[in-house]
């Protein structure tokens, strides 16, 4: 039931003028919940609105269950769609919304009747099958557009920041419903987001788009972990970055940010000369003190206090700062600003970044 | 300070208010007493209330004829600027390209630009007897065709001069209707004929509605189109008042022929509004 997407150099551009999707490859596993994630402008909509035959790709292929349906119109494509701000019809009921898809397959009133109960059953929305569009939550105008999409029980499931709209809170419990209900009707999906959060928590892979192009194609542990360019790691999450030389040091490498600043790398990079490092503020070891056997010596510069954890800026020798996330593990107040402090981290935890 | 506000507002509205009781409502009520009197009560003293002219329409078949010629030529009129505009302000309406968007604009805008009575002449040079499109069939071999002096010259020159009012109606109601509802639509299984059937033609509804009595209203009180591409030939409710006034002198007919045409319009704004509320299904409109 669940399909294999696949796009091999698609690329759209508008009016010949710069490309907003540039020669994208990628290939979307039968089952996956997968994001398209990325800044506004990065193509990330572009690309869903060709899986959904809204655009046509300028060049390019691609393939759903193998099936090139680079020009097959929008209507004979058996997707749902989410769209971000719901496109329910506003001179419609919820029960109007639901069967429009089963009624343009010509399926008899009854088994409509049926399958619309089953699918508002399924977003927890029964009882309001006679209300319009208008008279119903953000919350709730997400489940219906939810219910229409997958009530024709497609092959693939498309969704265009569908939760954007909605509060923290909301957005959070309809995280979970969304990835439960997808697995629990096993159909691909593809997500488009610009919030990294959703996309880590929900996602089983993530594509990280940025300017129409594919920075890195990974897990959620990956994308967050190992960075594949300086774009992901400074978008994903907190954290620090560091641009040096390559030299060496004692049996390995070492990256010099700075004459005072020389950190250990974990193996020799593929590239030499200038290279660019990440290192995630969580993965930095801070203790009160010198000590001797840490990688760098600091002066804590501020303390943000955030209840689960204290965010340290640390300063560095040679002018260089470091962001330091430290478990509250409970033992009192966090460091005054001047306090000396050795940090150090396991080696592999300096990734190093393609520019 | 929270009161001087309406109270503001209010003196803004005050202008319009005055123009509307001086030049609307005054002289529509003006036009009612009239219709129920013997005479002009400024020259004439010994003037008696009636209802002789009211009678006078419902007794001679003429009048229901001109009736009928009048609200045929408005319906004739609305139903052709209708399938002509919808398209070409859907396209208005959907267009990407700022240029395209412009120039179309720009097309429907001109011909305004050209008084009526110039536009009608226009159209007397093509269509009469002995006027071009007849030069070009004889020349042709073909038999002269009456275009003119006749109902369908009067149409066409009122379809001519009353579509930018539909097209600029329903494009400014089109584009406010998401583009994206039509393609989930689409992305449900409708083919693009069928998402516009089923999504934006009934959300449109409104603006066919505005469009319609706006051009309805306007043909129905034309004047100068009728008697120009009519030649008289036609009588319509305006040619017949304007000669009650200024050849027959008999401004209590005229007010009473006013006034018919008045009830005559609102009766089918009414009915019009509510066959096409419960076509669409759109209770609120009513």
């Amino acid at each position: 039931m669940s399909a294999r997407i696949e796009l091999s150099a698609v690329s759209k551009s508008y009016d010949g003028g710069a490309r907003a999707v540039d020669a994208i490859d990628m290939t979307i596993e039968p089952g996956e919940f997968f994001s398209l994630l990325g800044p506004s402008g990065c193509g990330k909509t572009t690309t869903l609105r060709m899986i959904a035959g809204f655009e046509t790709p300028t060049d390019g292929v691609i393939r759903v269950g193998g099936a090139d349906i680079t020009r097959v119109p929008a209507h004979k494509r058996d997707m749902g769609m989410v769209f971000q701000n719901y496109a329910l019809f506003p001179h419609r009921t919820v029960r109007e919304n639901v069967a429009f898809g089963l009624r343009m397959r010509g399926m008899a009133r009854a088994a409509i009747a049926r399958k619309v109960d089953e699918a508002l059953a399924m977003v927890a929305l029964t009882g309001f099958e006679d209300r319009r569009p208008g008279q119903l939550s953000g919350g709730q105008q997400q489940r219906v557009a939810l219910a229409r999409a997958i009530v024709i029980q497609p092959r693939v499931l498309l969704c265009d920041e569908p939760l954007g709209a909605l509060d923290k809170k909301l957005r959070q419990s309809m995280q979970f419903e969304l990835k439960q209900l997808q697995k629990t009707l096993g159909v691909t999906l593809v997500f488009v987001t610009h919030d990294q959060e959703e996309a880590l928590a929900m996602s089983d892979r993530i594509a990280v788009l940025n300017g129409g192009k594919v920075e890195q194609v990974g897990t959620p542990v990956e994308i967050y972990d190992r960075p594949a360019t300086r774009f992901v790691a400074d978008f994903i999450g907190d954290t620090n970055l560091f641009r040096g030389e390559i030299v060496p040091a004692g049996a390995g490498v070492a990256l010099k940010v700075s004459p005072e600043l020389v950190l250990p790398l974990p193996a020799a990079p593929a590239a030499s000369g200038l290279v660019s490092v990440a290192l995630r503020p969580e993965k930095v070891r801070l203790a009160a003190g010198t000590d001797a056997n840490a990688i760098t010596p600091g002066t804590v510069e501020s303390a943000n206090f955030q209840g689960g954890h204290v965010l340290y800026r640390v300063a560095l020798p040679g002018n260089r700062h470091l962001l330091v996330q430290s478990r509250n593990d409970g033992s009192g107040a966090p460091l005054p600003a001047g306090a000396p402090v050795s940090l150090s981290w396991a080696p592999a935890d300096l990734v190093i970044l393609k520019d | 300070m929270s009161r001087a506000v309406p109270n503001l507002m209010g003196l803004a509205l005050l202008p319009s208010a005055l123009f509307f009781a001086l030049f609307f409502f005054l002289p529509i009520g003006l036009m009612a007493v009239m219709s129920f009197l013997t005479g002009n009560p400024v020259v004439m003293p010994n003037v008696v209330a009636t209802t002789r002219h009211y009678e006078r329409i419902l007794e001679d078949p003429f009048y229901f004829e001109v009736m009928w010629t009048t609200v045929r030529i408005g319906l004739w009129t609305t139903a052709i600027t209708l399938l002509l505009g919808y398209p070409l302000a859907h396209l208005m309406a959907r267009v990407k390209s700022r240029s395209l968007h412009a120039l179309l604009l720009m097309a429907v805008l001109m011909p305004m630009l050209t008084g009526i009575v110039v536009r009608t002449f226009a159209w007397m040079a093509l269509l009469s007897d002995k006027g071009v499109v007849n030069q070009l069939l004889q020349g042709l071999g073909f038999a002269p065709m009456q275009l003119m002096y006749n109902e369908f010259g009067i149409v066409l020159g009122l379809v001519h001069i009353y579509l930018p009012f539909m097209i600029l109606t329903l494009t400014g109601v089109i584009g406010r209707i998401d583009e994206r509802l039509e393609q989930a639509a689409q992305n449900l299984g409708a083919s693009p004929i069928r998402a516009f059937v089923e999504v934006t033609l009934p959300l449109s509804v409104p603006g066919i509605l505005a469009g319609s009595l706006l051009v309805f209203a306007l043909a129905i009180s034309a004047y100068v189109t009728p008697i120009l591409m009519g030649g008289f030939q036609i009588m319509t409710l305006p040619i017949l008042i304007y000669q009650q006034i200024s050849a027959n002198f008999n401004i209590g007919f005229a007010a009473a022929l006013g006034m018919v045409l008045l009830a005559l319009s609102l009766v089918l704004v009414v009915a019009y509004n509510h066959i096409l509320a419960a076509l669409s299904g759109q209770r609120d409109l009513q």
